[in-house]
C-alpha cells in the first residue's frame, strides 16, 4: 500500500487554489461587512473604521422584506417541485418498461445539464408579456405585468430546474422500495392512495428531505432565474447583492448581505444533512 | 367501496398531473427551438409563417455574441485543465490520507458547490482588487477555476471510491513498483470520474452568470453575460438562435458523457449543484 505520506503534498495545488481563490476572499468579505461606508464612494476606504450599520440596515422592514420573499417563493417552489417530482418519479419507476425509464431518465439528465440561460429565456418566451400566450392571459384577467403573475413566473423558472433534479434523486429512493408492501396492504384490503400514504411515502422520507436539500439551497441563492423572469420587480437575495455592488458601489453593504447569505445557505444545509444522515443511521 | 372510487379519482389526478409536468416541461424548449427558425424580423406571435436562418446569421454577425463566444471557449478550457490537473491530484491525495479531519477536508473541498455563487463570486471580486489583479480575463479565470474544482475533485473521489484496493495491491505484490501500479492500474480505473468531472467542470463554466457578472470587464465578458445583457435589453431572436446551440452543446455533452461513462454512473459521481 502506498504511504499516505509520499501523496499528501498532491493536496498542495488544490489547497492553494481554495486559499487563493475561496478562503481568503471569503475572510476578506467578512471583514468588509464591517466597514463603515461613505455615501458615493467606491467601496469603503483601506482604513475605514469598524461597524455594525451595514447590519443593522438589514434588520428594517425594506430589507427584511427581500430575505422574506426570497425564501417565501424558494419554499413554495421547493414543496410543489417536491409533489411534482414525487409523482413523476413514482410513474416512471413503476409504470415504465426498462428502455422507457432508461430515456426518460435520459431526458431528465439532459433538462437538469441545461444552461440556466436557456431555461429562463425559453420560459420568458413562452409565459412572458410578449409570448403566446398573452392573450389567453389577457382573456382569463391575468395581467402578464402584474407582479403576482411575475412571482409565478420566477417560481416555474425555479421549478423548471428542481422537478428534473428532484424525480432523479426520488428515482433511486423510490426504486428501492418493496412493490411488495403496497401490494399486501392492498391485498389485505387498503386502498392504494391509503397504502401509498403509510408505505410509499414514509419509506421515500430521506430521499425527499435529500430532494428538498438541493432544491431549497438552489432557490435562495438563484440569480439569474429572479433576474430575467423578475423583470426588477421581484429581486432575490442574490440580484440585492448584484445591485448593492453595480448601482450604488457600496461593497460593505453588499458585504453583509452576502455573509447573512452565506450564513443562512450553511445553517440549512447542515441542518438538512444532519437530518437527513440520521434517517440513515436509523 | 368509496377508498376505490377515491383511488381512480386520484389516479386520474396522478395522470393529467404528470402530462401537465411533462409539458410544462418541454414546450418552452420547443418553442425556443421553433421561434429560433422565425423567418419574421420581429418578435410575433406563434407560429412563424416561414422559418429560415436569419437569427442564427444574425447571431454570428455580432462582434458582441462572438467576443462572449471566443471569451467563454477559452476561459471553459483554461480553467477545466486547471481544475482537473490541481483537482484530480488534490482527490488522490484526500483518497489515499488517513487523518483525522479527513471528512471535514473533503467538505472544505466541495464547500463551494453550497456557498451562492453570488457571493464567491463578489468575495473574489473584493480580494482581487485588493491585490491590484485588474485584468478581465486573469479575474474570470480564478472565478471559474474555484467554480469548477469542486466538480473534478468529487467526481474524481467518486470514481476512486468504486475501485477495488486489492487491484493495486495485487499489482504491488506483483512487483509493479508505486507509480507503476499507480499509472497502469489505479488511474485507468478512477477514469470515469475524472472524465465525468471534466465534463460537469465544462458545462459549469459554460454556463456560469452570478460569478461572471462580478468580475467581467467592459472588454472581456462570457457569452452567457452578453445574453444575460442583451436579454435585459432588447428581447429578440437571435438569443433563441444561441439558446438552440447552448441546447445542441448540452446534447452533446449529455451523449459524450453517456457514450464514455454512462448516465447512470455519472449521476452517481455528482451531477448535482
Amino acid at each position: 500500500m502506498a504511504k499516505a505520506g509520499r501523496t499528501l503534498p498532491l493536496i498542495l495545488p488544490g489547497g492553494a487554489v481554495f486559499l487563493a481563490f475561496f478562503f481568503l476572499p471569503l475572510a476578506g468579505l467578512f471583514v468588509e461587512s464591517f466597514r463603515l461606508y461613505t455615501p458615493g464612494s467606491i467601496g469603503s476606504s483601506a482604513n475605514a473604521p469598524f461597524t455594525l450599520a451595514n447590519y443593522a440596515e438589514l434588520l428594517t422592514p425594506a430589507f427584511a422584506e427581500f430575505f422574506l420573499e426570497t425564501i417565501r417563493i424558494s419554499l413554495l417552489a421547493s414543496l410543489a417541485g417536491l409533489v411534482f417530482a414525487f409523482v413523476l418519479a413514482y410513474w416512471i419507476a413503476r409504470r415504465l418498461e426498462q428502455r422507457r425509464r432508461a430515456l426518460a431518465v435520459g431526458l431528465l439528465v439532459t433538462l437538469m445539464f441545461l444552461s440556466v440561460l436557456v431555461r429562463t429565456y425559453a420560459l420568458e418566451l413562452t409565459f412572458g408579456a410578449a409570448g403566446p400566450l398573452r392573450s389567453l392571459l389577457l382573456a382569463l384577467g391575468i395581467s402578464p405585468n402584474g407582479r403576482g403573475y411575475i412571482e409565478l413566473l420566477v417560481g416555474a423558472g425555479l421549478l423548471h430546474y428542481i422537478i428534473p433534479m428532484a424525480t432523479l434523486t426520488l428515482l433511486a429512493t423510490i426504486q428501492n422500495v418493496d412493490p411488495r408492501l403496497v401490494d399486501a396492504a392492498q391485498a389485505l384490503g387498503a386502498p392504494a392512495w391509503k397504502a401509498h400514504l403509510s408505505i410509499t411515502l414514509p419509506l421515500s422520507v430521506r430521499g425527499l428531505l435529500a430532494a428538498f436539500l438541493f432544491a431549497f439551497s438552489f432557490s435562495i441563492s438563484a440569480f439569474v432565474i429572479p433576474m430575467i423572469l423578475g423583470k426588477g420587480r421581484v429581486l432575490f437575495i442574490s440580484n440585492l447583492i448584484y445591485t448593492r455592488f453595480s448601482e450604488i458601489a457600496d461593497y460593505p453593504s453588499g458585504a453583509a448581505i452576502s455573509i447573512v447569505l452565506f450564513a443562512v445557505a450553511i445553517a440549512f444545509v447542515y441542518v438538512m444533512s444532519r437530518q437527513i444522515n440520521r434517517r440513515w443511521a436509523a | 367501496m368509496s377508498g376505490r372510487t377515491l383511488d381512480d379519482g386520484l389516479r386520474a389526478i396522478g395522470l393529467v398531473l404528470i402530462g401537465l409536468v411533462i409539458l410544462f416541461l418541454l414546450i418552452p424548449i420547443a418553442v425556443t427551438a421553433v421561434m429560433a427558425f422565425d423567418a419574421r424580423p420581429y418578435l410575433g406571435p406563434l407560429p412563424p409563417p416561414a422559418l429560415s436562418l436569419r437569427w442564427f446569421a444574425r447571431f454570428f454577425s455580432d462582434d458582441y455574441f462572438l467576443n462572449g463566444l471566443l471569451t467563454s471557449v477559452e476561459l471553459a478550457c483554461l480553467s477545466v485543465a486547471v481544475s482537473l490537473g490541481a483537482g484530480v491530484a488534490t482527490a488522490f491525495a484526500l483518497d489515499r490520507a488517513r487523518f483525522a479531519g479527513k471528512e471535514a477536508a473533503v467538505t472544505l473541498f466541495l464547500s463551494p458547490l453550497i456557498v451562492p455563487p453570488v457571493v464567491t463570486g463578489f468575495a473574489l471580486l473584493l480580494f482581487l482588487a485588493e491585490l491590484g489583479l485588474l485584468n478581465g480575463f486573469a479575474r474570470l479565470l480564478c472565478g471559474h477555476i474555484i467554480i469548477t474544482i469542486p466538480y473534478t475533485i468529487r467526481a474524481t473521489l467518486a470514481g476512486l471510491a468504486g475501485i477495488d484496493r486489492s487491484l493495486t495491491e495485487a499489482a504491488l505484490t506483483l512487483g509493479a513498483t508505486e507509480r507503476h501500479a499507480f499509472w497502469d492500474v489505479t488511474f485507468p480505473l478512477a477514469r470515469t470520474g475524472i472524465v465525468s468531472g471534466a465534463i460537469f467542470a465544462f458545462a459549469v463554466s459554460m454556463d456560469d452568470v452570478s460569478v461572471s457578472i462580478m468580475l467581467t470587464d467592459a472588454h472581456t465578458y462570457t457569452l452567457p453575460i452578453a445574453l444575460v445583457s442583451s436579454m435585459r435589453a432588447n428581447f429578440d431572436l437571435s438569443i433563441a438562435a444561441a439558446s438552440v446551440m447552448l441546447m445542441l452543446l448540452t446534447l452533446a455533452l449529455i451523449v459524450i458523457l453517456e457514450r464514455s461513462v454512462g448516465l447512470n454512473r455519472a449521476i452517481g459521481q455528482g451531477v448535482f449543484r
